[in-house]
């Protein structure tokens, strides 16, 4: 079988979608916000493929009378290789457009896919693990409880908000480049 | 269809233009018409949700405090201790203000005054003075809190002060008792030869947030009441009032009224700094002095109606006005006059050594509204109108500066000393609002006895003047400033200084660590705990011998705006407070054996009650 070739244009569609890819990294991908009584202004959790921003320390200090583990940038290891696999990505994806070998592109549509798959199950797994481990000492007993990645949840005092931000929703626009010349070149 | 449209629309169109010219009213709209068409109710209604639009800090005479109000709902939002104790906010216990203060308990708040940059507010800082125990303080308004006090030598009672000179150059504070110099003794028979009514050069420096004094003059023996510095034309130049320039030694009230003139001192303090450069002064008590009979020019003397009160010069710095207190009169004086009269030597002979100006070659005019009695103060507003207290006859009176001519009066409740204008001392004050500070309230509000608080009135000087609030106020605002409130530029939590080797950032680093006979305690206060040493069995007890010295550095590791927590120790007499990321210290000498509950005296959460620890003192063997 003859290895098929991408087309000119294919090319540079995958090429915008690696350069959407790469500068994801610079956005915020994912974020919760906390709105209380006390805090009509929300109180925020960003989450950038390398670093957590917002009122992280604020959130902290709130969430140890419910016995809910502090966390910082340490507690996510996925922070520190993140960059590099969403990196590479990138790359790769350069890489098929100058190529422009289709099954590659394939392999990489399938990586990106499992990828965000993984992704979402890993933000899932902490969600469920710093909602859930809640310690015994803690001053305010309250049920154990999973957040949603995306949406809305009452805990105590505070109604969260869980939220998709700019770096997510690039990839997802970066994916989308790619499913879009599969299509279009299906039948060759 | 679409014609009919049409046609309906355009005769609609013609019939509001036709109706327009015919009953419309195109005359210049008064900017009063919309104003007054709200109630007196709604012009002060602040909702929640919403800010006032001005920022009034009213100083706090004798409770040593500054009140922070916000108009026009007039609604105390903050008590600033300056020059006296505060236990709500352990002014006075931590280490910063306990030095401050100096051991002084309390001190006499008199007038407040912003910083300048080219004659306007900036709404970085406020100075203010201590007529009690002669000092000076600076607020830094990022934090609303003290940053320096000065005690200043030589001097007793800086009533008339302080003044800003347009670019925060200087601030002076003449002094209101004039006594020996060093503060000697000295006999009263030897007053005209031996005391003096020394002003003092204040500057700041902003980066290091300290106070400092320039140097001194030796006024005559008199009493300086008010000043204010020029603006524009006039900016190197100041106006002080003087009284008792009789030099009476007692019973002032009949011996200081004597004369029928007594003196507004007119100074260029341009020529004075000059006079230092040129080490033109004796050193006094660490001091440089200027003594004006030594060192002539660039003090001088205009005669002015008997024991004036105040003295203000105009936002143009054309003109400064002085209030009769005494004579029912205002005397506009003119500055370009004194400069020509200055020029041609145009004396009346000496006095103390000063030259005196003639009083005709630098009068204006002199104002005299019917029945008007008491003059004391005067502010302006963005016409360049000015409005005048008269504590006698318990009012407030508008009148232009250029023409004499009085254009509005309104009576309040009662005795005003100073009022405060909207920026009403700058090149270039807002109008709108003018408050009115009432030494009496008497039967204003609900009775509490005997004696009654000071009271506040708002009027509206956008129209006709009118009291729209009134709001009762402790003793006793004096003088007051008041800004638009976004020249103001808080801070919400201090900022992490990772050079402060007091600070502690982490609870994990929580310490205590002994020297000899000194515990150092590194701790943090959290919603809602202390940490104290974060390896300790009990990481919110502090145990020392008896006889210790402890210092106690305490960092609030809360990075949350308004979460502040208190550290009191039952039975061991202190309490500080450490706002959102501030760290601070307290300082004690553990005296008394004994178990000491410690708690967080600032309601900080759910659980502050539980917010505690112990102190234990181990008794000496």
């Amino acid at each position: 079988m003859k290895k098929a070739k991408l087309s000119v244009s294919t090319a540079i569609i995958v090429s915008c979608s690696a350069f959407l890819t790469g500068a994801s990294l610079f956005f915020p991908w994912w974020g919760m916000r906390f709105v209380a009584p006390q805090y009509p202004e929300g109180l925020d959790i960003i989450v950038y493929p390398n670093k957590l921003k917002g009122n992280i320390d604020i959130i902290n200090g709130l969430n140890h009378y419910i016995g809910m583990k502090p966390f910082s940038e340490e507690s996510f290891p996925e922070l520190s290789y993140l960059p590099y696999i969403i990196g590479a990505l990138a790359v790769f994806l350069l890489v098929v457009a100058w190529l422009r070998d289709k099954r590659l592109l394939v392999a990489l549509v399938v990586v990106f896919a499992i990828g965000g798959l993984l992704g979402l199950y890993d933000l899932h797994r902490w969600l469920v693990d710093f909602g859930t481990n809640l310690s015994d000492d803690a001053p305010i007993k309250i049920k154990p409880f999973v957040p949603p990645v995306l949406g809305e949840n009452r805990i105590a005092n505070f109604v969260t908000n869980s939220y998709f931000s700019t770096g997510a929703y690039m990839i997802g626009a970066a994916f989308f480049l790619l499913i879009l010349p599969l299509w279009k070149e299906r039948k060759r | 269809m679409k014609k009919k449209w049409i046609s309906a629309i355009s005769g609609l169109a013609v019939g509001v233009l036709a109706s327009a010219v015919f009953f419309g009213d195109f005359s210049p709209k008064q900017p009063t018409s919309t104003a007054s068409a709200k109630t007196n109710a709604e012009k002060v209604y602040v909702p929640f949700g919403k800010k006032d639009e001005y920022y009034l800090f009213a100083s706090g005479g004798h409770s040593g405090q500054l009140f922070v109000y916000g108009v026009p709902s007039l609604r105390r939002i903050r008590t600033v201790p300056v020059f006296s104790l505060d236990s709500a906010t352990g002014y006075g216990w931590d280490e910063h203000s306990k030095k401050m203060l100096g051991g002084y308990t309390w001190g006499d708040l008199h007038h407040p005054a912003f910083s300048e940059t080219n004659g306007e507010y900036d709404g970085k800082y406020l100075f203010a003075t201590d007529v009690a125990n002669s000092r000076a303080a600076v607020l830094d308004l990022k934090t609303f809190t003290v940053k320096d006090i000065i005690s200043v030598p030589n001097t007793s009672g800086p009533h008339c002060a302080a003044f800003v000179t347009e670019n925060t150059e200087y601030l002076f504070l003449p002094t209101r008792f004039a006594v020996p110099l060093g503060n000697k003794y000295e006999s009263l028979d030897d007053y005209s030869t031996k005391y003096r009514g020394v002003m003092s050069a204040v500057t700041f420096d902003e980066k290091a947030q300290k106070l400092h004094i320039a140097y001194q003059v030796a006024l005559p023996p008199w009493s300086y009441d008010l000043s204010d510095a020029g603006k524009k034309i006039s900016k190197d130049w100041a106006v002080i009032t003087t009284y008792n320039t009789e030099e009476a030694t007692t019973n002032l009230e009949i011996n200081a009224s004597k004369e029928d003139r007594d003196f507004i001192v007119l100074f260029n303090w341009k020529e004075l700094e000059k006079m230092v450069k040129e080490g033109k002064y004796d050193i006094v008590d660490g001091q440089k002095v200027i003594f004006p009979e030594k060192q002539k020019g660039g003090i001088y003397l205009v005669p002015v109606a008997k024991s004036p009160h105040g003295v203000d010069v105009t936002p143009d710095g054309k003109r400064f006005i002085a209030s009769g207190k005494l004579a029912p009169l205002l005397t506009v004086f003119s500055f370009e006059k004194a400069f020509k009269a200055i020029e041609n030597k145009d004396f009346a002979g000496e006095r103390n050594g000063i030259p005196i100006l003639k009083y005709e070659s630098v009068v204006e005019r002199e104002v005299n509204p019917e029945n008007a009695l008491g003059p004391l103060h005067t502010q302006f507003d963005d016409k360049g109108m000015a409005y005048t207290t008269m504590f006698i006859s318990s009012e407030v009176v508008k009148w232009d500066p250029n023409t004499g001519e009085v254009l509005d009066r309104v009576p309040v409740q009662y005795s005003p000393g100073h009022s405060v204008a909207a920026e009403g001392d700058t090149v270039s004050p807002d109008g709108k609002y003018l408050v009115s500070l009432n030494k009496l309230a008497k039967d204003s509000y609900l009775s509490v006895g005997p004696s009654h608080p000071e009271s506040m009135q708002l009027i509206d000087i956008s129209g006709k003047m009118e009291v729209i609030q009134s709001a009762p106020v402790d003793p006793e605002p004096h003088y007051g400033q008041m800004i638009k409130a976004d020249k103001i530029k808080t801070i919400n939590v201090y900022p992490k200084d990772e050079s402060n080797p007091d600070a502690v950032y982490n609870q994990k680093d929580a310490r205590i660590v002994r020297k000899g006979n000194e515990v150092h305690v590194y701790g943090i206060a959290m919603r809602s705990k202390f940490i104290f040493d974060a390896k300790a069995k009990r990481p919110d007890v502090i145990e020392v011998n008896e006889g210790d010295k402890v210092f106690v550095h305490l960092t609030n590791i809360d990075r949350d705006e308004d979460i502040t927590h208190g550290f009191a120790i039952n039975r061991y007499n202190l309490n500080i407070e450490v706002q959102p990321g501030q760290t601070n210290t307290v300082e004690f000498v553990a005296d008394k054996a004994g178990t000491y509950p410690i708690y967080c005296t600032n309601f900080c959460s759910a659980l502050h009650q539980e917010m505690t620890g112990y102190l234990l003192v181990k008794p000496k063997q």
